[in-house]
């Protein structure tokens, strides 16, 4: 009976093939680009990480240099800067959270509490403006604003009868800049999905509301609320996935000799080691990298595994 | 549209309460603190980059231009490197977006049908969104390519995104009905001419989502250009915008980028004082694009996001 069940598909699966070929070779060649992309661009970087195992010299190319094994890795965790990087990375990443949460979730109760129609229109047109403003006008704005010299918070700091900070090269001042040009950036971006949720709620609900007598107060608390919560969890979770990521680019802009100690988080050291060294140690920064990977991965993983047995709620 | 029609009805109806008002009032004073977080940077700019240099320097400039002049502006134009690099970022992104519209398109369409196969692509696309090889074999992969420093890399680099990809299948597979697909294949029509002829023709709002997205992050990328150029004729907008405006870090300082045309500017020290306005022009000449974009654009692509991210 079992060799029955197995041979049988098997019979068929030509078949199969032959007519799914037949059938499916046009979505095929409408896929054929992208998937062509994810493949040289995506796949054979995978398959290039190997690096990492070996030492990497220019001349025998990728698949030729010498196996080593572990080396750049042991070596990276004995490195005096490993935890301090770890640490920058994950703190940098924790307190981004702890502020950023919360903000778009209030932004989008409040934005759906406006009762003029243009004003709110216009609010939320000019809350999603700074998501286009780029990175590097963004660390731009920062130099500016906050110079030691011309910059014109400290010129109220001055007026004000306090001394001047050289904001840029203190490092008890990368993360509050990083931060909060962050939250500046991104809060209004990101109430689209909390906004999206609140407009799909029945007015019904409403309308019932005030007829029982409920403050607008009681129908944030009572409606809105709890309307919130499960994306609000969904979207919690996704980000503490990403609490090992690194924004490399920005911070890379933001990075000064003075803030150093704070702001050497691990992607701005892979770059500085793989790319803008003057000695590219190649193979040394991959496993770095792929370290980073691998546990972000992981981390991933998890949080995913977790929230579906805790909440029904998963990425996949 | 009925629904908050509705709504505003009722609310005229019934009286609000004292409470109401009093919370009315504070979310009045809470959106104009908000609107002046979010805005008064960006005036701030604005009057900056069309006042005295000496004004904006003493930080006299804080409401309205003080001594308006365009001489900021007159030195921006004389940058040619700025202008170069601008050339190649209109080029990039316009050349880029396209493609990215078009290959993401006709994936996401392929995914919204049924085919032998289907999963296991989407988890391999879906797989890259969560693991890379990391940015130094992703640079050794392009460099053995022989693409390295070339403008085809920044054509192709980051082409398709993944989340873009899903949240145009999610739209084609929410707004366009299957019963049109059924009517078509009756009519003899297959996957090409569908596409062509009912599902591209359907999608308008995801092809301006789709560009405003593709388009917007093109145009503020210099991380790409940073690892994958070297000859400086090709750099993009934003790498030449970085040496410009964060002056303190590693590659050298602005002032040798503003000296360069002190000659044209009335000498070295002259330079350096339009050197502070002209930042600030910079910052405007390099921004207005993408939020001009933005704002024509939000109309559809608001609502575009939110049928992806709602269903996705």
């Amino acid at each position: 009976m079992s060799q029955q069940s197995v041979s049988r598909p098997r019979a068929s699966l030509r078949q199969r093939a032959a007519r799914a070929v037949q059938r499916d070779w046009q979505l095929w060649a409408l896929m054929l680009p992208a998937l062509a992309f994810f493949i040289v661009f995506c796949y054979f970087p995978m398959y290039g990480v190997q690096i990492a195992f070996r030492d990497y010299k220019a001349a025998r190319g990728i698949t030729g240099s010498e196996w080593v094994g572990l080396k750049h890795f042991q070596k990276f965790f004995a490195s005096y800067y490993c935890g301090r990087m770890f640490a920058n990375t994950f703190l940098l990443n924790l307190f981004g959270l702890i502020f950023g949460f919360p903000i778009p979730i209030l932004l989008a109760i409040m934005l759906n509490q406006l009762k003029s129609q243009r004003f709110k229109g216009f609010s939320q047109t000019a809350i999603y403006v700074p998501h286009f403003i780029s990175t590097v006008v963004l660390a731009g704005m920062i130099y500016l604003f906050f110079s030691p010299t011309n910059g014109i918070i400290n010129h109220l700091i001055t007026a004000s009868g306090g001394k001047s900070i050289y904001f840029i090269m203190e490092p008890g001042w990368f993360r509050p800049l990083f931060i909060g040009s962050d939250i500046w950036q991104n809060a209004g971006w990101n109430t689209i999905l909390y906004i999206a949720t609140l407009t799909g709620i029945d007015p019904q609900l409403y309308e019932a509301a005030t007829i029982d007598g409920a403050t607008r107060w009681d129908k944030i608390k009572h409606i809105d609320i709890p309307h919130l919560i499960p994306i609000a969890v969904m979207m919690l979770i996704l980000n503490c996935g990403s609490l090992l990521s690194s924004n490399t680019d920005k911070a890379l802009l933001l990075q000064t000799s003075g803030n150093m100690s704070k702001s050497d988080i691990l992607g701005v050291y892979v770059y500085s080691v793989g790319i803008a060294g003057t000695k590219a140690q190649y193979s040394y920064a991959s496993a770095i990298g792929l370290c980073l990977n691998v546990i972000n991965f992981a981390i991933i993983m998890l949080v995913n595994a977790i929230s579906r047995r805790m909440s029904d709620i998963s990425l996949f | 549209m009925t629904a908050s029609a509705k709504k505003n009805q009722k609310r005229t109806r019934i009286r609000e309460t004292g409470k109401d008002r009093v919370f009315n009032i504070i979310n009045g004073i809470f959106w104009i603190i908000v609107l002046f977080i979010v805005l008064y940077p960006l005036w701030l700019i604005l009057i900056a980059s069309v006042s005295d240099p000496d004004a904006v320097l003493q930080a006299r400039v804080l409401i309205w231009p003080v001594d308006f002049s365009l001489m900021g502006y007159d030195a921006v134009f004389q940058y040619k490197e700025l202008w170069g690099s601008y050339l190649n970022s209109v080029f990039y992104t316009i050349v880029g977006s396209a493609l990215s519209v078009v290959v993401t398109l006709a994936c996401a369409y392929a995914l919204s049908r049924p085919f032998a196969g289907k999963k296991l692509v989407s988890l391999g696309i879906t797989f890259t969104m969560f693991f890379s090889g990391g940015l130094i074999p992703i640079f050794l992969n392009v460099r053995d390519l022989g693409l390295y420093d070339t403008r085809t890399i920044m054509i192709l680099m980051n082409l398709v995104s993944v989340w873009n990809l899903m949240v145009a299948r999610t739209y084609i597979q929410t707004t366009i009905p299957n019963e049109l697909y059924e009517a078509a294949v009756m009519d003899g029509s297959d996957h090409f001419t569908y596409f062509f002829r009912c599902v591209l023709p359907l999608s308008g709002t995801i092809i301006a989502v789709l560009s405003v997205y593709y388009g917007v992050a093109r145009w503020n990328d210099y991380f790409t250009g940073l690892v994958m150029l070297r000859n400086r004729s090709l750099y993009p907008l934003q790498l030449v915008l970085r040496e410009i405006l964060t002056s303190l870090t590693s590659t050298g300082s602005s002032d040798t980028f503003f000296a360069a045309y002190a000659d044209n500017l009335g000498g070295l020290q002259e330079a350096l004082r339009k050197a502070e306005v002209a930042k600030y022009c910079c910052i405007v000449v390099s921004t207005v694009p993408a939020v001009v974009l933005y704002v024509f654009m939000q109309k559809y692509f608001v609502k575009g996001v939110m049928i992806g991210s709602l269903k996705g």
